[in-house]
């Protein structure tokens, strides 16, 4: 209080506007360009156990293909709900369970608009029928995201739906997918777990 | 903790400081990445996103004039609260969304997936954010640093740009809702967002973070008396109460409830919540009533009863009382009898404002014009057959109000909790 002394006036920031401005654009750019860049520095994938059922949440389990890793960025367990992301190769096998109160092909069409939802995206082929080895139903289907091409299925059990996105260039895809789908027909609820 | 204030900077003076230009050029970025991300939501989601953008800012409406408010006697520039708002909504968000994700990965990376999936959320998203946000009331210090005289500046300007976060980031968890139901353009996930993360989140979200951190830069600025170690210290310990604040609201503690139902549920909003809503707002009354003594000291150096009474001397300080006074009035003389109590009180602390600058400034003219002022504001109330802004007798009427306000305000909320945990 009272008049404005040397030592305010000569007092951070009113001095420093220039380097302390500058500064703070240098941890804004950090924030933005450089965390994104550690992360892409650090790997992500990591190995799974061959032949195990891998939990990936509210007591849904998979076993992953073989030569598959996890990739701990697109993989969150949780108990009533949760993710897990395999790569195989350069194709991308991903399953989701969250708590569901609709019905299969409600939750089918819900898995679609999804889909389509993003831009480039879209649907094409026929819905077929698909079981798991555990006695789950479901149905798959087709859908291609410009230049590369996908697979989808979904399974409604037990107040959850499972949903499984695959996608990779044709031809990858064309080398992985009865891995991939064998591994898909493995999913099992296990209730407790 | 109030600073002399100084005269603010004119548009000129402030196209000669490079921390101006560099603000502009980021709040620019800002607007074109979030303009690009609306863009994409509107041709995706048309009726979504304009109903989650009308809903949210017409929730910014009152959160807006409630903090505008916190300073009446000494008002924050237009300007520069668009600027706070504006870095908020623009640069922050902008900033949040990579750098969030980023982090949150590394967390995934570092630690394990379990890790992120638990507490991915309430370490990386504060981390990032309050940052972001933090140096949004550095960059208002920067570009108009006379306009920064007190903690509850700082609180003004962190609330503001915590505001601008809020909205934006609930705009986009709205959208995020919409797309994860599958359903197509549906408002039905938009209104949920809204009843959650602006009806029963909003008033202990962004803002209140905000608003604390914001008073640590406030008080790092404002009180060069203090060792430059100790004002450091502070305004760390107030980034670090936003940061705790944020991580409790986000943690996965008490994820599970404390049971079924509304109560429940309510129960954990407050045990969350209530913790920092406390502590800011008892900052925030601290910081008032600092400020307004220090006004008010000026005022009454005045002894001048046309300018303002020793009532109203009394009144001035306090923003329940600047409300009664203005009630009286409304009671006394009708709806005009509000208005000219409100415009005396506004003159009065114009006047204030003026008084506190610093001497060796050539004010002289504008202290004439301020003391006109008033003047001609009182003999304007004093016209209604009302010559004084002074409190009334409480009357039973604004008791009844207030309960019912109250009663109403509860009835909703319980609507809400049941509907959500239903």
């Amino acid at each position: 209080m009272g008049t404005v002394t040397r030592r305010q006036l000569t007092d951070l920031p009113g001095t420093l506007g220039l380097p302390l401005a500058l500064g703070l654009v240098l941890v804004l750019a950090f924030l933005t360009f450089g965390l994104p860049l550690l992360d892409q520095a650090v790997p992500a994938q990591r190995p799974v156990p061959a032949g195990l059922p891998y939990p990936v949440g509210a007591g849904v389990t998979v076993v992953p293909p073989p030569g598959a890793t996890l990739d701990v960025t697109g993989t969150r367990p949780g108990e009533d709900r949760g993710t897990a992301l395999f790569r195989v190769g350069r194709v991308r096998y991903a399953i989701a369970v969250q708590p569901f109160d609709g019905d299969l092909s409600a939750a089918a069409v819900r898995l679609r608009q999804r889909i389509t939802g993003t831009s480039g995206h879209r649907v094409t082929g026929t819905q077929l029928a698909v079981s798991t080895a555990g006695g789950l139903d479901g149905v798959q289907g087709v859908y291609s995201a410009g230049g590369r091409d996908g697979r989808y299925a979904v399974f409604v059990a037990h107040g959850l739906t499972i949903e499984v996105t695959v996608s990779g260039a044709d031809l990858d895809l064309g080398r992985t997918l009865p891995a991939i789908d064998a591994s898909t027909r493995t999913l099992d609820y296990e209730a407790g777990r | 903790m109030s600073d002399p204030v100084r005269p603010g900077a004119t548009a000129a003076a402030l196209a000669r400081q490079p921390a101006f230009w560099i603000v502009l050029a980021l709040l620019a970025a800002g607007a074109i990445r979030i303009g690009q991300i609306t863009t994409r939501f509107l041709a995706t989601f048309p009726i979504a996103t304009i109903t989650a953008i009308a809903l949210f800012a017409l929730l910014a409406v009152p959160f807006w004039l409630f903090v505008s408010e916190l300073d009446f006697l000494e008002r924050e520039p237009a300007g520069l609260r668009v600027v706070a708002f504006a870095w908020g909504g623009l640069v922050a968000t902008t900033v949040s969304i990579p750098g969030s994700t980023a982090l949150e990965n590394l967390i995934a990376k570092l630690g394990s997936p379990h890790l992120a999936a638990d507490w991915g959320a309430a370490l990386a998203g504060p981390t990032v954010e309050e940052i972001a946000k933090t140096l949004g009331v550095v960059a208002i210090v920067l570009i108009a640093r006379a306009q920064v005289n007190s903690v509850l500046d700082g609180v003004v300007y962190g609330a503001l740009v915590g505001l601008g976060f809020q909205i934006v980031e609930d705009v986009v968890f709205a959208i995020g809702a919409v797309a994860l139901a599958g359903e197509g353009d549906q408002v039905q996930p938009v209104i949920t967002t809204f009843l959650v993360r602006g009806f029963l989140a909003g008033v202990w979200s962004h803002t209140l973070f905000g608003a604390l951190a914001g008073a640590g830069i406030g008080y790092l600025v404002v009180t060069p008396d203090r060792g430059r170690g100790h004002r450091v210290a502070m305004a760390g310990c107030a980034f670090f109460g936003a940061w705790a604040s944020h991580v409790l609201w986000n943690s996965p503690l008490l994820r599970d409830g404390l049971g079924n139902g509304a109560l429940a549920l309510l129960a954990v909003l407050v045990v969350k919540g209530l913790p920092p809503l406390l502590l800011i707002l008892w900052l925030v009354r601290r910081a008032h009533d600092q400020e307004a003594a220090y006004y008010v000291a000026k005022l009454a150096t005045l002894r001048d009863p046309a300018l303002i009474t020793d009532g109203e001397l009394r009144v001035l300080g306090s923003g329940s009382r600047r409300a009664a006074a203005r009630r009286h009035a409304a009671a006394s003389v009708g709806r005009r009898g509000r208005a000219a109590v409100r415009r005396l009180q506004r003159a009065q602390a114009r006047l204030a404002v003026e008084l506190s600058r610093a001497p060796a400034e050539p004010t002289e003219d504008t202290a004439i014009r301020h003391r006109a002022e008033v003047r001609t504001h009182r003999a304007a109330l004093e016209s209604l057959g009302h010559p004084e802004a002074v409190e009334g007798v409480r009357s039973w009427r604004h008791t009844v109000s207030t309960v019912g306000t109250t009663a109403v305000a509860l009835a909703v909320l319980w609507v809400a909790l049941s509907a959500l945990s239903g």
